[in-house]
């Protein structure tokens, strides 16, 4: 029994949970757009269902909370009046307390902490001002809600939906990647068969194939979750945030069906929030300063989702204050960057701001913000493989994007032979391929290249990842690029394009520079896939300390 | 548990372990830690790493990483040769399990030690860094060696060998190299 009832409490947990972000959802649609019955009742129902639950798994204090937040929402809908701002930051604060204590109950029946009991009397006031019939405790719908509240445990909502762990898609899709590489090997014997068998043999592998393309298609297309849902969930965070700087604010939410993979969505929804802070506390001006800017004093944080190739592309944009050019030059100055040359383009020096480092307290004052915590950001995105850029104008707003690969199973692949292992680089880096003229290699670990009349650095990756064995004679020069910067990266052999389904290196690995990650490849061996920031961003460390070594001496 | 049902009252089990050759010497292992023995296939190298970390490899779609003990223990590599084998093991690293793979010259036998057939390590005379050593088993005239696989897999060894370039500091990094983000980062 007692493992039942565990079983039994996650699920409400979850569901419980979701639950309560709708409420809260609904709760601040409410109070954007007044006057939604449709909205009250979603609440209603939330709290109600919630009530009954407890009420079966016998979770007292929760049930009672719960039934005071139900006859506030009872009472509200009865009258059909118009919802007041004071009534929802109750119900909010409400919502909040409900979280924490759903969230305590897998540990024990929880029990309601003063202040919470305090919350509880405040919505009791609430009720007892508002309704005109007597608030003593209905035995009716108190015998009514008991019932009500099993029939909810036995038969949830009706849509068609399952609920399931992400470590089963996890293996799903693991799996899915492993026949690929099998099915690779497969082929590789067929085609020796020959003969009309072989013919046969090919054909149906073929079919076999295409089937297996589809179900692949289908097993990523389960793991991918509508963007909406979490970007809503900031509306709170901007309500609340806005509340206690005394700011305006609101958030349009433009592309909320995008969908991405659970994963990243988990790995987004911080540095979103993170962002949206940003913008609240530094870049929307208090109301009356607006005003005089000539702005609506209420600042608008816009934020979108698209899918552009193979990315999903977040920008927020907000119409506060913007960053201050000349004062982050001053900065970066200070801090040793551009000390040679001006930054030629605004997103140059824009990228400062990710550095860690340059989140000072001071700087916070200083610039108004915009400083803080952005290299967290950074990290995060770029550990998705995806790129983040800030761009201003100052006065008038800031625009952040964020650009992410759909999924982190499986990316596109460009794979080199160097020495006796195969690497893999992530095509988003690749830009051309070029054949590296003998005049022009010089032996060691990097060299300079002519490509086209510009002087294009590359590194020879056999001797980087020191392989041992004697080059294969012609090299070949993978060209990528970060950011504005381009390298080459000289290989033994080019091998073509792949989707390599990423395997974690595991702990072991990590912090290992210029390694990435691994894949399985078509042979069955391990292929390690290429970190080319990280790659490049070691070079140019070494070359630095080459430099400053020699200036010494 | 049969292995206590077999023998007189006083000696009890002390388990049952594995022992395979590494360099010419026995080794052993807790048969709890050993998962499987795979046949030695084809390793890739991970660059920036620890000498003793052969590489990893594919185990039925999972990449395992390959430790070389003889390596760890300042011998010449591995040479591999037709009983070259993986031992695949579970470890604990920092906490959580972790599954390794060891590589082995060959893999020898299956032993049941009873409790005083396992002498304590000696302060010194072994190749191996006592705390890497469980004790020594007694077969017939020689010892094997038992191994703490726990310990031999230590956290911090593995990225600090050949690293130099993480150890500068931000200020001297080129301002240019706005792409880079392993830049040196202050307590990350």
């Amino acid at each position: 029994m007692d493992f039942d009832r565990d079983a039994v409490l996650t699920s409400f947990v979850a569901e419980t949970q979701e639950g309560l972000d709708l409420m809260e959802q609904s709760l601040l649609a409410m109070e954007s757009r007044s006057g939604g019955t449709e909205l009250l009742d979603d609440v209603f129902r939330v709290a109600h269902t919630l009530k009954g639950n407890a009420t079966s798994l016998e979770l007292d204090d929760l049930k009672g909370f719960a039934h005071a937040v139900e006859d506030l929402l009872d009472v509200l809908r009865e009258q059909n009046a118009e919802v007041s701002a004071d009534v929802i930051s109750l119900l909010l604060k409400a919502v909040d307390e409900l979280r924490a204590l759903v969230a305590a109950t897998p540990a024990g029946s929880p029990t309601l902490t003063p202040e919470q009991q305090q919350l509880r009397k405040q919505i009791g006031t609430q009720v007892a001002s508002r309704s005109q019939r007597v608030m003593a405790p209905n035995p009716r719908t108190e015998t009514e809600q008991t019932a009500s509240g099993a029939a909810t445990v036995a038969a949830p909502a009706p849509s068609r939906t399952l609920r399931t762990d992400i470590d089963k898609l996890d293996r799903m899709l693991n799996l899915t990647g492993e026949i690929v590489i099998a099915q690779g090997r497969l082929r590789r014997m067929i085609d020796n068969v020959g003969g009309e068998l072989g013919r046969d043999l090919l054909e149906m592998q073929g079919e076999t194939e295409r089937l297996f393309h589809d179900l692949q298609d289908e097993v990523m297309r389960v793991r991918l979750v509508p963007i909406g849902t979490m970007l809503r969930q900031n509306l709170r965070a901007v309500r609340d945030l806005a509340n206690s700087h005394s700011k305006l604010a609101r958030v349009e939410v433009v592309g909320g069906d995008v969908e991405v993979d659970t994963t990243i969505l988990e790995h987004l929804k911080d540095a979103v929030l993170h962002m949206i802070r940003n913008a609240i506390d530094h870049g929307i001006e208090a109301p009356p300063v607006r005003k005089k800017k000539g702005k609506n004093p209420c600042g608008l944080i816009n934020v979108s989702a698209a899918h552009v190739g193979g990315y999903v592309v977040v920008t927020l944009h907000d119409d506060g204050a913007g960053l201050n050019r000349a004062k982050i030059l001053q900065k970066a100055k200070q801090l040793g960057f551009f000390q040679n040359a001006d930054p030629t383009s605004d997103s140059e020096l824009y990228q400062v701001l990710f550095r860690p480092g340059f989140s000072t307290a001071e700087l916070v004052t200083e610039l108004s913000g915009r400083g803080v915590g952005l290299d967290v950001v950074k990290r995060n995105v770029e550990a998705l493989h995806g790129t983040v850029e800030i761009d201003s104008e100052e006065g008038r707003s800031t625009t952040v994007t964020i650009r992410l690969p759909l999924t982190l199973a499986i990316i596109d692949g460009f794979s080199v032979q160097a020495g006796s292992d195969t690497y893999v680089v992530p095509q988003q880096y690749v830009v051309e391929c070029t054949e590296l003229p003998s005049a022009q290699g010089r032996p060691g670990n990097s060299g300079v290249l002519n490509l086209r009349g510009t002087a294009l650095p590359y590194i020879r990756l056999r001797e980087v990842f020191g392989q041992s064995a004697a080059t294969a004679g012609r090299e070949n020069v993978v060209v990528v690029r970060v950011g504005d910067f381009q390298a080459g990266i000289a290989v033994d052999q080019l091998l073509g394009g792949m989707q390599a389904v990423i395997k974690p290196l595991g702990k072991v690995f990590r912090g290992v520079s210029g390694i990435a990650g691994s894949t399985i490849l078509g042979d069955g061996k391990v292929g390690l896939i290429i970190d080319v920031p990280g790659l490049l961003q070691g070079m140019m460390q070494s070359g630095l300390q080459a430099k400053s070594a020699s200036a010494v001496h | 548990m049969e292995a206590v049902k077999e023998v007189t009252p006083q000696p009890v089990s002390h388990g049952q372990y594995l022992t395979f050759y590494v360099a010419g010497e026995e080794y052993a292992v807790n048969i709890l830690k050993v998962k499987e023995i795979i046949e030695f296939d084809t390793v890739t190298v991970v660059p920036n790493t620890a000498p003793w970390i052969r590489g990893v490899t594919n185990l039925r779609g999972n990449v395992v990483p390959v430790i070389d003990l003889a390596v760890k223990f300042g011998l010449p590599a591995s040479q591999t040769s037709k009983f070259s084998c993986i031992v695949i093991t579970e470890v604990s690293y920092n906490g959580d399990r972790l599954t390794m793979g060891v590589m082995a010259d060959s893999v020898s036998q299956v032993l049941d030690f009873l409790e005083n057939e396992i002498e304590a390590t000696p302060p010194f005379g072994t190749r191996v860094r006592l705390e890497f050593l469980l004790g020594m088993g007694k077969m017939n005239k020689k010892f094997c060696l038992i191994l703490d696989i726990d310990k031999v897999l230590s956290a911090d060894e593995i990225v600090a060998v050949t690293d130099s370039v993480k150890t500068l500091p931000a200020e001297t990094v080129s301002p240019r190299s706005k792409s880079g983000k392993r830049a040196a980062e202050p307590g990350a």
